[in-house]
């Protein structure tokens, strides 16, 4: 498998950057070139170029605000959403040097210079789309991944608290990259402005105290915030956004302020990981993996250490992260409607599916929607087809009544 | 042509054509025996044909004004076969001679003014003149007639627009909107005179009367005429196609193999003029990215791009030939992404049979108008072909169309028939025919032949590789659209093509298993709703085809006389009554029943329910829907069951002959060795069939003795007497009897038949098994409809994903990697809710209105060969796939 994502300056044709993840070689300036012209002759002409498949395979151009065209080129297998995944780019390079400056791309060497800023978290993007990895933050580009813990409402008064005393309104706890807990009008952001912040500190690993320049796409593309990382304890962060005060080194001491107390919880919020669900929601023991999703709010939830003191048998961790990936991104998408980009392909909005499966030599995967919770279920290859309806059903009860589970 | 006059020689004695003509009893082979065959004139210089008469027309009678045979001294007579053929004994037809056809110019002036009468039907309304309807827009138009009009894009015609409320009763349903308003009390009238033509009305004291020309779907389109190859399509056509943005191009990769063309490499574009054309003012984009994709992006060559042009979005595809690359662009909104693909492909076959190679295709000198012809034809069928649509639907080919060739399970019984008959041609034993059979030299061999039925396949004995292409052609042409909606007088269709087997062979030099280095020619005939192709070799064995090859008469009425056959047994009575019986399996095909309220409802009229389902005819149904069962009852017990009842019905009759007792055998073999150890002194024809109606009368006799001494045993229940030998008129009775025995097959589990639609599907074959197509105008339902639209998009998206496994099993290590995971991937099946809207609409009311849940599943099993089965049923009982495979296998 392979991606490669190129970034031109629309009218200038100047290459900005190009990145790749997997094994292919790297992309000569010829064929940007040739790639870019291709766009260029089509517009001439009245024409846009949509969408090119090939053999397991897509090519595709986006331009945005037209000033930059993204191409993205996905092949060897590789099941993923480029139209999604070329705008999220753009949310990067959004966030990272505003929307004004893209626009205009008035001084192309140094806005090139400025990305470079944002090449670690590209990186962390194209990475996570890698199926012999374990992605750090990211599964599916739709939601943001999180943990359930019992604690997460306790942590939110505490970020409530945090976010306040340093002026700022939205603040959120990561554990491992795993969204955990938010302030209370953190909901406000959109999700994917939310995904950026994540991404930020995922980039940012191992700096105590940070704050970032950053233009939130969604809500201000050309006003600048301030990002603020701060590392609690090992692989937990805590981010808010605020103006340009207080100074950095009045926020390292109101985070010790607000925090202090809070280190028994964090641990213990920290067990958790990484099942990723509270100790009182079991599973059946045919279960390999779950990904669980909350469609409304965007947030998914990913275990595949399902049963304590259990061996894992057979499949590897990261391949089962990969079958659910694979499964949701090519099956269980379409019991999401509203997360399609475009609706203009197909006018199918009668069309409900409420469930859909496969089965495989090695594996089955089953999918159930219910309300806004959609599950995505991995099951050994003896489950019967029915029992794994049953089954399904049963994870989506017992993971809504549950009173620890709190999204 | 001169290949015949080397045989003079061979010419038997007996040569008088008369004795042949007097004693035949059927005026068909009379009107055509002694003369040049209607479709002479027809043949195009380079000897391939093309005649297509309908039914429609029936003042165009064939009144035969063709010369007498005699009085041509070019005719050459090949050789005269007395024949006494199994098929023709019986009706004691004796078959012309055959003979060299001829040039000669006919005016065949009547089939062209049939053709536009075709277009042009008239429909006359008198409106009284006492009516007058009330109009808000104060036009005199809409106060007189209750109409109103708009003006045609050619900026004077008056086409119906709308009906006023209280006019549509006049009008509806003889005149609908989009009919051009031609004359008002016989005059022409134009938007030009419009006005003044209607002040006449209003001062005339007679009911006006108005003359509407029916258009039929808007477009005045006619497959049947754009098949004919004198007729280049006209301006309208090609507009039209313009305008729905579909297009063809072929470009060369290196300009310098072809210096005289001057159009930088562009040697076919469709429709031109060029400039107009946004394909070949695009086609940069494409050849870049052809050239791109492989070389330096490490990808395969583009498949399809979707590009957004004049508001509307067009899937441009790609095939490449060596460094020469065809692109084929369709609209979106009437072929998705799916369609095309698979299309292009059937494209390239379809010209790869025609003429050898893409190359060949676009490079052959003066083939341009033929091309013109073939792609008008190939876009018109595909976006004007299926009719019956109406047009807010988008007319997505659906997913049985592109993949295969659509067959259906028939009776063993009838099978048996339709293989009977082709292998019967496809054997061209002419031993009875004549005395010396070694003497004479055959013109071509039978390779092969496929039959089709209202455009499914019914029957195929061709090469898997050969039917695909053949199958392509016959779709993409529209030919089996036509015989699907049109009644078929008769259609004969002659063709050089160039095979798989050799096309292969000319690009592998291997010396094992080498196909003669021949020619072959594609014969398609039609009559009523069949459509027979036969492959034909010349070559080998054979003689050889030196230049241009017409049709040969002989070979054309062998063909049509084996449709004829079909025709004799009641297969055109039977067919239609065994496509509307939704027997094997049987669907279900009014899906409200499965909800609690619709059993309510069910029970409560039953009868009414029962009078829906065609099956239920037959009294024996209505028990066999009723009995209920769940699947292991269905294997495993006694003669009840549906599925033992359908082995004793059919399967078991492939034995009867061996089983029915060594009487018989012994007839058999004896009439067989007749033929063969004196082949010089064939037993007279009363003779034999005198035999025959003894044997058969015999075994008659014989089964209705065992039938009335109470025997149940399996074996004697059906007449298992059925061979090539048996007169005709039984043969039809016992045929339309074994309709009333048609036992209704079920293949779902549980106690309701919960199985709404299937596909089986056999790529590597090219043919699938579904339902028959007209069975949503079966059911005539919103819900089955709503189904099985959904059925097929879901059926898209599953194929796709299930294609990774299937090119994995063939190639284990494939140039471009695969997605792993998707590989392993054997089923896939999606949950589906019905609206309620659609719910409300087939009679379940709001307030007991429990959701509808239907399962669409697919699975692939791969061995022996790879074959994919879709399943669209109710949520309701839980199916295992496989065991719905295995009770289907049983049906085939």
């Amino acid at each position: 498998m392979s991606i490669i994502v190129i970034a031109i300056a629309s009218e200038s044709g100047v290459p900005i950057f190009s990145k790749k993840a997997g094994n292919n070689e790297n992309i000569q300036f010829s064929t940007i070139a040739s790639l870019h012209g291709i766009n260029m002759f089509t517009k001439c002409h009245n024409l846009q170029m949509i969408n090119t498949l090939v053999d397991n395979g897509t090519i595709l151009w986006k331009e945005y605000c037209k000033s930059v065209t993204l191409i993205g080129i996905a092949t060897g297998g590789l099941e993923c959403d480029l139209e999604l995944l070329l705008s999220c780019i753009h949310d990067v390079m959004v966030f990272c040097i505003g929307k004004k400056e893209l626009e205009n791309l008035k001084n192309l060497d140094q806005i090139k210079r400025d990305l470079r800023q944002c090449y670690p978290i590209l990186d962390h993007l194209l990475e996570s789309l890698d199926p012999n990895n374990v992605p750090r933050s990211t599964i599916v580009l739709d939601f943001i991944q999180s943990f359930l813990c019992p604690q997460a409402q306790q942590l939110q008064q505490v970020l409530d608290n945090y976010a306040q005393s340093v002026t700022g309104r939205w603040a959120c706890l990561t554990i491992h990259g795993h969204l955990v807990a938010t302030s209370s009008d953190f909901c406000e952001l959109d999700p994917r402005e939310t995904r950026l912040l994540l991404l930020l500190a995922a980039a940012q690993d191992g700096a105590p105290l940070r704050d970032t320049l950053v233009y939130l796409p969604q809500m201000s593309p050309n006003v600048a915030f301030r990002a603020v990382t701060c590392k609690l304890l090992a692989d937990v962060y805590v981010l808010v956004i605020c103006g340009a005060t207080p100074a950095l080194s009045q926020i390292d001491e109101l985070v010790l302020q607000c925090w202090e107390g809070y280190a028994q919880i964090i641990k213990e919020a920290k067990l958790v990981y990484p099942r990723n669900f509270p100790l009182s929601v079991t599973f059946d023991s045919a279960l390999l993996g779950l990904l669980v999703i909350n469609v409304c709010k965007r947030r998914c939830v990913f275990s595949r250490h399902l049963h304590p003191n259990q061996k894992s048998r057979g499949m590897s961790g990261v391949h089962r992260i990969d079958i659910l990936r694979t499964f949701y991104v090519t099956t269980a998408k379409d019991l999401a409607p509203e997360l399609k980009i475009v609706e203009a392909e197909e006018n199918d909005t009668d069309v409900v599916v409420s469930e859909t499966y496969w089965c495989s030599e090695y594996h089955k995967c089953h999918a159930q929607r219910s309300g806004s919770l959609l599950c995505c279920a991995l099951y050994a290859p003896t489950v019967p087809t029915h029992t794994m309806r049953l089954l399904t059903n049963q994870i989506i009860l017992d993971l809504s009544t549950n009173k620890e589970i709190y999204w | 042509m001169n290949t015949f006059k080397n045989k003079i020689s061979y010419e038997s004695p007996c040569d008088s054509d008369n004795d042949w003509t007097n004693s035949s009893d059927d005026s068909k082979y009379s009107d055509t025996e002694s003369s040049v065959p209607e479709w002479d004139s027809d043949i195009g210089e380079d000897g391939e044909l093309v005649y297509i008469k309908t039914k429609v027309n029936n003042e165009v009678t064939d009144n035969s004004k063709t010369p007498l045979l005699e009085s041509c001294e070019t005719f050459k007579l090949r050789s005269d076969f007395k024949r006494t053929s199994t098929r023709r004994s019986t009706r004691g037809k004796i078959f012309k001679v055959l003979k060299n056809r001829k040039h000669k110019v006919k005016d065949n002036g009547n089939d062209k003014k049939k053709d536009l009468e075709d277009n042009n039907k008239f429909l006359i309304i008198q409106v009284s003149k006492n009516m007058i309807f009330s109009s808000d827009k104060n036009c005199q138009i809409e106060k007189l007639f209750g109409i109103s009009l708009e003006t045609h894009t050619d900026g004077k015609t008056l086409v119906v627009a709308d009906f006023l409320p209280e006019a549509k009763a006049i009008y509806i349903p003889k005149v609908k909107s989009g009919y051009y308003l031609l004359k008002i009390n016989g005059i022409e009238v134009t938007s030009y005179n419009i006005n003044n033509v209607l002040q006449r009305v209003v001062e005339d004291i007679e009911n006006p009367k108005l003359t509407f020309q029916v258009v039929t779907e808007g477009l005045n389109i006619d497959i049947e005429k754009l098949l004919t190859p004198k007729n280049a399509p006209e301006n309208s056509t090609i507009q039209l196609l313009k305008d729905s943005m579909c297009s063809a191009l072929y470009m060369c990769g290196n300009d310098v193999e072809y210096p005289s063309n001057d159009d930088k490499g562009v040697l076919y574009c469709f429709p031109r003029p060029f400039n107009q054309n946004f394909l070949y003012n695009t086609r940069g984009a494409y050849l870049t990215l052809n050239h791109l994709a492989p070389k330096s992006l490490g990808t395969s060559e583009p498949l399809i791009s979707t590009v957004f042009h004049k508001n509307q979005l067009i899937n441009v595809t790609y095939a490449s030939h060596c460094n020469d690359l065809l692109l084929i662009a369709i609209p979106n909104d009437k072929i998705d992404a799916f369609a095309s693909k698979r299309i292009i492909n059937d494209i390239v076959k379809v010209l790869d049979l025609l003429y050898g190679s893409l190359k060949m295709c676009f490079t052959k000198p003066n083939n341009v108008d033929k091309l013109d012809s073939l792609f008008s034809r190939i876009f018109v069928s595909l976006l004007f072909g299926n009719k019956c649509k109406d047009k807010t639907d988008n007319i997505n080919v659906c997913f049985e169309e592109t993949l295969a060739a659509r067959t259906l399970s028939l009776p063993l019984e009838v099978k048996i028939q339709l293989d009977d008959a082709i292998t019967e041609l496809e054997a061209a034993d002419y031993r009875e025919w004549t005395d010396d059979v070694e003497n004479f030299q055959r013109l071509y061999t039978v390779i092969g032949a496929c039959l089709y039925y209202s455009g499914h396949l019914l029957s195929s004995h061709l090469q898997d590789e050969d039917l695909k292409e053949i199958n392509a052609y016959l779709k993409l042409n529209g030919i089996l659209s036509l015989s699907t909606e049109k009644d078929i007088e008769r259609l004969v269709i002659w063709k050089e093509v160039f095979i798989h087997e050799h096309r292969k062979q000319n690009k592998i030099e291997s010396n094992e298993y080498r196909i003669p280095d021949g020619r072959w020619f594609l014969l398609v005939v039609g009559k009523g709703h069949f459509v027979l192709a036969t492959l034909m070799e010349a070559g080998g064995c054979t003689e050889d085809a030196v230049g241009v090859t017409p049709p040969s008469p002989f070979y054309v009425e062998e063909c049509e006389s084996c449709l004829e056959l079909l025709f004799d047994v009641g297969l055109n009575k039977y067919l239609p009554s065994w496509f509307s019986s939704n027997s094997q399996p049987q669907v279900e095909t009014s899906p409200q029943c499965l909800t609690k309220h619709g059993r309510k409802t069910r029970d409560n009229t039953s009868t009414k329910a029962d009078h829906k389902n065609p099956i239920t005819k037959h009294p024996k149904h209505q028990s066999d829907m009723k009995r209920r069962h769940n699947s292991s009852d269905q294997i495993n017990s006694g003669s009840t069951s549906e599925i033992n009842n359908y082995q004793s019905t059919s399967q078991h009759n492939l034995y009867a002959q061996w089983y029915n007792g060594p009487q018989k055998q012994y007839r058999h073999s004896s009439i067989d060795v007749s033929y063969s150890e004196d082949s010089g002194s064939v037993k007279s024809n009363s003779e034999i069939s005198d035999d025959r109606v003894a044997g058969r009368r015999a075994d008659r006799e014989q089964k209705h003795r065992r039938e009335s001494s109470g025997s149940d045993s399996d074996w004697d229940k059906q007449d298992g007497s059925r061979s090539s030998n048996i007169d005709m008129s039984d043969i039809r009775k016992s045929l339309l009897e074994e309709l009333d025995h048609v036992t209704v097959q079920r293949i779902t589990a549980g106690e309701e038949n919960v199985l709404f639609h299937f596909i089986q599907l056999e790529s590597e074959k090219g043919v699938l098994i579904a339902p028959v197509r007209n069975i949503e105008l079966q059911a005539n339902n919103a819900l089955y409809t709503h189904i099985v639209k959904t059925f097929r998009s879901a059926c898209k998206k599953i194929h796709e994903l299930l294609q990774h496994s299937i090119k994995f099993k063939k190639n284990h290590a494939p140039s471009n990697p695969l997605n792993k995971i998707l590989v392993a991937v054997k089923e896939y099946g999606m949950l589906f809710e019905a609206p309620p809207e659609i719910l409300h609409q087939c009679g379940i009311s709001r307030k007991n209105c429990e959701p509808f849940h239907f399962w669409v599943v697919g699975r692939v099993f791969s061995e022996p060969e790879p074959r994919e089965l879709y399943l669209c049923y109710h949520e309701s009982v839980p199916q295992d796939i496989t065991e719905i495979a295995y009770l289907l296998s049983y049906l085939e």
